[in-house]
């Protein structure tokens, strides 16, 4: 009888260990067809003309010597560097007052301060073109000056970027410890000495990732450029504008190895940075509390309402303007610029595809993307395999979302390609999104997984359950979280991108995103801002769902994870 | 520490005659297990009995914990065979292996009850629900945790937990139980309880059973056959008294219980001196070397008057209750040496620091080891 059983679990393993296997290689396949093979022909295509012939360097040489598309390096440059010094600047205030302050309402602003990222970036450049523009509200502020330009550019990545750089921060200045700051207040130390000696060191390394983070998302960023860019051309609508307007491939390739470059450099010091981290935690350290100091919480809380009102202006104006019969003209209220059929950018239609758009990718995309980390962080063996896939994983991070869409162009759309078919699909879009934001989703897998106890892969071994079971009925379990906030944070990306999409929509795959910018470059402004401010809201409703889930699901977990 | 008052024999160990006679559960040969360069086991022989305990003792880090993995199929050896009952298991995977296994972690599944936790293996073996319910309350009435089948692992102390562990890896009637240091995460008492617990429950089911432990006492108290590992490889197999009466090498000496080491000369192949002294002892090996370790245990030394044996200095004496620890430098020689002395004797005697007397290390009892040049 055992003798059989054991025969029979013979059999049976080795078609364990060929599944292991052969999702591995799906996982391979996967990125490999999503990522690589795309960016190989998009390198490809720098180096040919335009008949297909390899002619070495020459697009390169000619783009060195046409002064346009020079002087757009230049304006990214400008453009990223000076939000990269606002926003830091600005986020490393806010997260000291949410960290190192005793300010009111810390938990309202920081649910504010969210609120951007629920957005398509195209939202802010309509808001300030209400605001700042030629019939706006404060153009007097601007004292002469242009707000479709680098001051809209600035102003409406200042306002996208912020969360990312605040939940950066405010991770960094959260670890902080105690027994330091009390020695030095026994020493004597005065507060501003501290703060230099013992507070921006131990965040530095946040800081640095923190600029760089910020830095990629500024220099690769179509949506705000594309809106309130006006003649001021950068890297990202160069892109666009070589191959949407003049149908020049070989040339939005160049532009495109071009604006990979920062991205790939600051990926790379980002992953070293990363790496130094992990030693400087100290498992002792004591968490360290502020205590209260009237004029201080004050100063801070009144700076961090003020971003928060901001926000809220931002937002507010998008959602205002998207109501009036005509800015600023008649200022009665209506919803007739909702009713998008009429008009340019596909009507209603696109905001559904966004919506079967996101929820396939946070559907497939949390599960494919979860269990291919724990396949890679809890399997022994392939070792080889597995340390591939980990860093194909983390690649996606250094690649624009305009360079991914253009690369898809180029590979999908190749005559001779098995996998034409994807081309003009919703399918192409799916898979497009789920490399695009794979990154972060991966590392958060790994972060979730890591915590779990090493052993519970080889207890399910030694019981003789297949691993997908012990998967099923543990792994999966136990990071819910973790599980949700992936699938959350793929939806609202899904529902916002732009860059990556841009490219890969036909008329039957038209997304609600694409459609404001659409809207917008037919002239229908108010419209384009129903639009973003129906992405928003329903951004929103998703993110609330998610609350109230993750809520319900860890008070019922809470039986398991806090009795005794 | 055990202390052993009985004459030394050479029939220690035939008590154990029974699981000798029965057949082997697993052979180990050659197995070797590299991580990269390092190589964490070296040429592992090793044969375990049916129904044998057996404890895998040795420093942190001497590869108690790879051995086990290897195997359980967990962590499959760089080279060498794993014979389990006939059965060629070398490169089965962990799946196609019989074994059950605890943890150092006990890796209970938090989000399941400890029911579930326990019924976790015989789901796929039957599908028989009432079957499975009457199983589980059997493992848990076995490690004393009958009624607890609705809590979840959290709402367990660290001893039921491990013992919900235990029902887990027994669920499945595993030929072979594999715990890795079991005991560890426990305090004291629990720890001391458990231990004859787990020795019982493992007497009771004749259970051919491995455990790893780095505690030189839990293993004497409870393993059939000790094997002392150092640096990757086995130093010594043996009964707890074999291993603690005598030591195969002075890592072991040293390892298990309280020695003393003096740097003697070998004097031929039944005596040594110690100093200009000539002591006999049993049969050595290290009669060609110039230098060797002579190992006594403290409990061996015996005190008398001045001028008997080697002359020493009482340098200081500890009060450890049933005996008494006294600290001595030998007069002619400057070396230290430890001595526990029953309470009784030691009034006899008169013992205080500063005071002089004679020590007895009586032949039988000493065991001579290379030098530490001679060892390299
Ligand atoms: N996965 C691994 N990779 C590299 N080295 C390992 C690995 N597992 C164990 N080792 C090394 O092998 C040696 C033996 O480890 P282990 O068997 O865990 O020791 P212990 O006897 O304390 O259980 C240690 O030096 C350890 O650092
Ligand atoms: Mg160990």
């Amino acid at each position: 009888m055992r003798g059989a059983f054991v025969m029979h679990g013979a059999r049976w393993l080795s078609g364990e260990a060929l599944v292991r296997l052969l999702v591995l290689l799906a996982a391979l396949a996967l990125l490999v067809v999503g990522l690589l093979f795309p960016l190989a022909s998009m390198l490809v295509k720098s180096l040919q003309d335009r008949a297909g012939d390899f002619v070495g360097l020459a697009n390169f040489a000619r783009y060195v010597q046409t002064p346009a598309l020079v002087g757009s390096i230049v304006n990214s440059l400008t453009v990223a560097l000076t939000s990269t010094a606002l926003v830091v600047g600005l986020a490393f205030l806010c997260a000291y007052g949410i960290t190192r302050t005793c300010m009111p309402g810390k938990r309202l602003f920081r649910m504010l301060a969210v609120l951007p990222i629920l957005a398509p970036s195209l939202l802010p450049a309509i808001s300030l073109v209400y605001l700042f523009g030629n019939q706006g509200w404060f153009r007097e502020v601007l004292m002469g000056q242009s707000i479709y330009g680098p001051i809209g550019i600035v102003l409406g990545m200042c306002f996208w970027i912020f969360p990312h750089a605040l939940m950066i921060l405010t991770t960094a200045l959260s670890t902080s410890d105690a027994r330091l700051y009390e020695a030095a207040e026994a020493l004597g130390t005065p507060k501003w000495r501290s703060f230099l000696t013992i507070t921006l060191p131990g965040a530095r390394y946040g800081l640095i990732s923190c600029a760089f983070v910020v830095f990629t998302l500024a220099i690769t960023d179509f949506g705000v450029p594309k809106i309130i860019g006006g003649q001021f051309s950068v890297l990202a609508t160069d892109v666009y504008r070589q191959v949407v307007g003049q149908q020049n491939f070989q040339m939005g390739a160049v532009v495109s190895v071009i604006l990979l470059l920062p991205a790939l450099a600051s990926f790379v010091v980002d992953r070293w940075i990363q790496r130094r981290q992990v030693a400087q935690l100290s498992a002792r350290a004591v968490p360290w509390r502020p205590t209260p100091s009237p004029l201080r919480d004050w100063a801070f809380a009144g700076l961090c309402y003020a971003v928060g009102a901001a926000i809220l202006l931002v937002i507010g104006t998008a959602i205002y303007a998207s109501l009036v019969q005509f800015w600023p003209y008649n200022l009665s209220l209506t919803l007739e610029h909702y009713a998008f059929e009429m008009l340019a950018g596909g009507g209603w239609a696109s905001w559904f595809n966004s919506l079967k758009l996101a929820f396939s990718v946070a559907l497939i995309g949390t599960l494919v993307i979860f269990f291919n980390a724990w396949l890679i962080e809890k399997s022994d063996g392939y070792r080889v395999l597995r340390q591939g896939l980990h860093f194909l994983a983390m690649l996606p991070m250094a690649v624009p979302g305009m360079v991914l869409g253009l690369a898809y162009i180029f590979f999908f759309n190749q005559a001779g390609n098995p996998l034409n078919w994807l081309y003009g699909t919703l399918a192409i879009l799916v898979l497009n999104t789920l490399v695009h934001f794979y990154t972060v989703c991966h590392l958060t897998s790994v972060t979730a997984l890591k915590q779990l106890d090493p052993e519970f892969e080889a207890v399910g071994a030694s019981l003789k359950v297949p691993f997908w079971v012990t998967f099923r009925r543990v792994t999966l379990p136990v990071s819910l979280p973790a599980v949700l906030d992936i699938s959350v944070y793929l939806f609202v990306n899904a529902m916002t991108t732009v860059s990556a999409v841009v490219f890969l929509y036909t008329s039957d795959t038209r997304l609600a995103s694409v459609a404001v910018m659409h809207l917008d470059e037919a002239g229908y402004f108010a419209s384009a801002a129903a639009m973003a401010v129906l992405i928003f809201f329903t951004s929103l409703a998703v993110k609330l769902a998610h609350a109230a889930l993750s809520h319900l699901l860890l008070t019922r977990a809470q039986a398991w994870r806090q009795a005794g | 520490m055990p202390t052993l008052t009985a004459p030394l024999s050479p029939a220690a160990g035939t008590d154990r005659a029974t699981v000798a006679e029965a057949g082997l559960h697993l052979e180990i040969s050659g197995l070797t297990k590299r991580f990269g360069q390092f190589t964490a086991l070296r040429e592992i022989d090793l044969a375990i009995r049916e129904g044998e305990f057996v404890c895998f003792l040795g420093p942190s880090g001497c590869g108690k914990t790879t051995l086990l993995r290897a195997i359980a199929g967990l962590a499959p050896q760089s080279a060498g065979r794993i014979i389990q009952r006939g059965r060629d298991i070398s490169r089965l995977p962990p799946q196609a292996r019989d074994f059950g296994i605890v943890f150092q972690s006990y890796a209970l599944f938090p989000n399941l009850t400890v029911f579930d936790n326990v019924a976790y293996g015989l789901r796929n073996r039957r599908d028989d629900r009432a079957w499975i319910r009457a199983r589980v309350a059997e493992l848990l009435a076995l490690v004393d945790l009958a009624g607890s089948e609705a809590k979840y692992p959290a709402a367990l102390s660290g001893g039921q937990q491990q013992r919900v562990a235990l029902a887990r890896a027994l669920a499945t009637e595993p030929g072979l139980l594999l715990l890795d240091e079991p005991l560890s995460a426990l305090d004291a008492r629990v720890r001391v309880h458990l231990r004859g617990q787990i020795k019982a429950l493992q007497a009771r089911l004749g259970v051919t059973t491995i455990m790893v432990t780095h505690d030189q006492e839990e293993a004497l108290a409870m393993a059939d056959r000790i094997v002392v590992m150092n640096h990757g490889t086995i130093e010594q197999v043996g009964t707890p008294a074999e291993i603690y009466r005598r030591p195969a090498s002075a890592f072991v000496a040293e390892f298990i219980g309280s020695m003393n080491f003096l740097e003697v000369r070998p004097d031929g192949a039944h005596a040594l001196r110690l100093g200009r002294r000539r002591l006999d002892c049993p049969a050595h090996d290290c009669a060609g070397d110039s230098r060797a370790r002579l190992a006594i245990r403290p409990e061996a030394v015996k005190l008398c008057a001045a001028n008997e044996g080697l002359s020493a200095r009482v340098e200081h004496v500890e009060f450890l209750g049933a005996f008494l620890r006294v600290g001595l430098t030998l007069t002619e020689t400057g070396q230290a040496l430890v001595a526990d002395i029953a309470v009784r004797d030691a009034e006899a005697l008169g013992l205080a620091p500063g005071a002089s007397l004679g020590v007895l290390l009586p032949s039988e009892a000493l065991r001579l080891y290379p030098g530490r040049e001679a060892r390299a």
